[in-house]
């Protein structure tokens, strides 16, 4: 096919998703706007891991706590001092991008599964903190978060924090864009694929580790802001390692190293339970085997099996093939 | 006081050796396979389940219900591998890992649909009377829990050793390619190792589930084995076992000495700290790279 009707298929595409997400709260109910709002909440993760271990290939467990912490920070600074929403939103993120660039340097050498198992261990201490600091956190009790409010117009409705969350992600979205096409994101794939050729081609291991942690951590703790403003209760038990481990289910699930994966992946997992509510004690069962069939089916997951018959059906594009690995 | 202190010290041998018996499973299948099975810990939940039903539900003697519950889990680890693993053998690692994630959600919610989220308690053969010799002491459960993982863990070492299909399932690990050349059934060998994992699993949760408890979510164990076999060095038989024994240890001695939510997070404070000194664990080789 040729580049000229390619080009023009990705932008009827774009244009359509984003004449339906304009559209979607006028036509639906409060509970879809809510469940389309917590979607772009854990986009907005799925965004920041993926930035962390899809393009840099730092695998992280610790992303549920940093998801509290930016809840934890927003909701705080909301609450003790009363700063106004907007301003603690942005504190909550830097405060969590600070964090994450201060959990990268002790994992400056680690990789693998012990820079997962660490930041696991990461996840459990801040859950455990949670409960502990309880003059700020109110511990097991769990606090409440006022709805947020920019120059006297409130945040309350459903209808309202659609658009808000909506607004952020496309800004966060366009900024990852950016970041992975240019110079930083040919670092965090060059780091990924080969340290060492990486740091002979000029890559500065430690400095580039270290940020895609930090900005992996701001998207998170920015999803996590924004999220205590949206449920309006934060529950430390939310926080646990289960959620760590579905951040990183859902860029897996979506792609690995995929901006569009990270969308489609946070869809596949907000979605997928929301439809299965009705089978009550059947539920997990079947959210268990739906996950295992996809990704026998889709190893390369959703943007992966988009790219395969993209290739097949409209000859864009390369096929994801699998590289055998060595003594197989 | 110095009684108090070892007693904790032994108890928390008991429980490390069973962590020791899951890492064991772990590090079983990624030398073997080099797939990291996140439904091991399932193993462990679904033969406590297992056993409570034979035991209690069939009412049958106990011996018989380890036999059994051993067999039974050792075919749940091959119908893993076959049905989930194997079909997906070339794909990304972290594909893998998913997949197993995956098994053991739906492992643990078949549990719960079976017999609820009420804590059941299971039987043991080991009575808690206390034993003192000297300044150590302990009881017949810690006893008996340590010294059947160790007869476990030597039962292993001997079958790998001495044995020939041990000593395939070592060539594998070493190379798949050369172990095939000399007439290996690769697949047999996989097949097999997540057998023995999937029942050393079964025993511990035979071990475990009466001295902690015994309900659906009893596979989170496999994250503090895993951790243990971090600890260690994944990938070290070895490490593992050593790994699980001080993590036991630890946890135990630190729920002495702090408070109970203290004593969840400081081993994995001290396994981030150990991890910062030595990033492979601690029996861990350090991996050479080539340029």
């Amino acid at each position: 096919m040729a580049p000229r009707t390619a080009e023009r298929l990705r932008v009827s595409f774009v244009v359509a998703a984003a004449v339906v997400a304009l559209a979607l709260p006028n036509f639906a109910d409060d509970y879809i706007r809510h469940v389309a709002a917590r979607l772009f909440v854990y986009a907005l993760v799925a965004l920041g891991l993926n930035l962390l271990t899809g393009f840099a290939g730092q695998v992280s467990l610790g992303h549920a706590a940093f998801f509290a912490i930016g809840a934890y920070t927003a909701a705080a600074l909301a609450e003790r001092w009363q700063w106004p929403s907007a301003l603690c939103v942005l504190a909550a993120a830097f405060f969590t991008g600070v964090v994450g660039y201060l959990l990268g340097l002790p994992c400056l050498r680690l990789s693998g599964l012990y820079l997962a198992m660490a930041t696991l261990g990461f996840t459990f201490i801040v859950q455990e903190m949670l409960l502990q600091l309880a003059v700020i956190t109110h511990g097991s009790e769990g606090m409440r978060v006022k709805p947020a409010a920019v120059l006297g117009f409130t945040f309350d409705s459903d209808y309202r924090k659609y658009y808000l969350l909506l607004g952020v992600t496309v800004v966060m979205l366009l900024f990852a864009r950016n970041l992975v096409r240019g110079r930083t994101g040919r670092a965090f794939l060059a780091i990924r694929e080969n340290e060492r050729a990486a740091e002979a081609m000029g890559v500065h291991l430690a400095q580039y580790k270290t940020i895609a942690f930090a900005i992996s951590a701001l998207y998170t703790g920015l999803a996590g802001a924004l999220s205590a403003f949206l449920v309006g209760f934060l529950d430390p038990q939310e926080f646990s390692f289960f959620l760590s481990i579905q951040f990183i289910t859902i860029i897996i699930l979506g792609g690995l190293a995929s901006l569009l994966g990270s969308l489609l992946g946070a869809a596949f997992l907000v979605i997928l339970p929301e439809l299965l509510a009705g089978l009550d004690v059947w539920q997990a069962l079947v959210y268990g085997l739906i996950m295992v069939v996809t990704i026998i089916f889709m190893p390369f997951g959703l943007s992966g099996a988009i790219r395969r018959y993209r290739y097949r059906w409209f000859g864009i594009g390369v096929e994801p093939v699998i590289p055998r690995r060595l003594g197989h | 006081m110095v009684e108090i202190l070892t007693s904790q010290v032994v108890s928390g041998l008991a429980t490390g050796c069973v962590y020791a018996l899951i890492a064991l499973g772990f590090v079983l299948i990624f030398k073997a396979t080099d797939v990291v099975n996140f439904a091991q810990g399932e193993f462990v939940m679904a033969s406590g389940f297992i056993s409570y039903t034979l035991l209690i539900r069939f009412g049958l003697s106990y011996w018989v219900v380890l036999l059994v519950t051993i067999v039974v889990s050792g075919v749940m680890g091959v119908i893993l591998e076959r049905v989930v693993v194997r079909p997906i053998m070339d794909a990304p690692i972290f594909s893998i890992v998913i997949a197993t994630i995956g098994a053991s959600t739906v492992l643990r919610s078949s549990a719960g649909i079976v017999y609820g989220y009420d804590v059941l308690p299971l039987p043991t053969i080991f009575s808690k009377d206390p034993i003192r010799m000297g300044v150590l002491s302990f009881t017949v459960m810690d006893a008996g829990v340590i010294g059947s993982s160790l007869v476990i863990m030597m039962a292993l070492y001997l079958f790998f050793t001495r044995t020939k299909t041990g000593m395939a399932m070592r060539a594998t690990a070493q190379s798949q390619t050369a172990a095939r050349l000399m007439g290996v059934s690769v697949k047999g060998i996989f097949s097999l190792t997540w057998a023995i994992s999937a029942a050393i699993g079964g025993v511990a949760g035979v071990l475990i589930a009466p001295i902690i408890y015994l309900d659906p979510n009893l596979g989170v164990i496999g994250v503090k084995a895993f951790a243990g076999a971090i600890l260690g060095g994944f990938g070290s038989i070895p490490g593992a076992i050593v790994g699980g024994m001080l993590l036991g240890i630890l946890e135990n001695l630190s729920g002495y000495f702090f408070n109970a939510g203290i004593k969840q997070v400081s081993t994995y404070i001290l396994l981030i700290v150990v991890l910062v000194v030595r990033p492979s664990g601690l029996f861990g080789a350090v991996a050479v790279k080539r340029v």
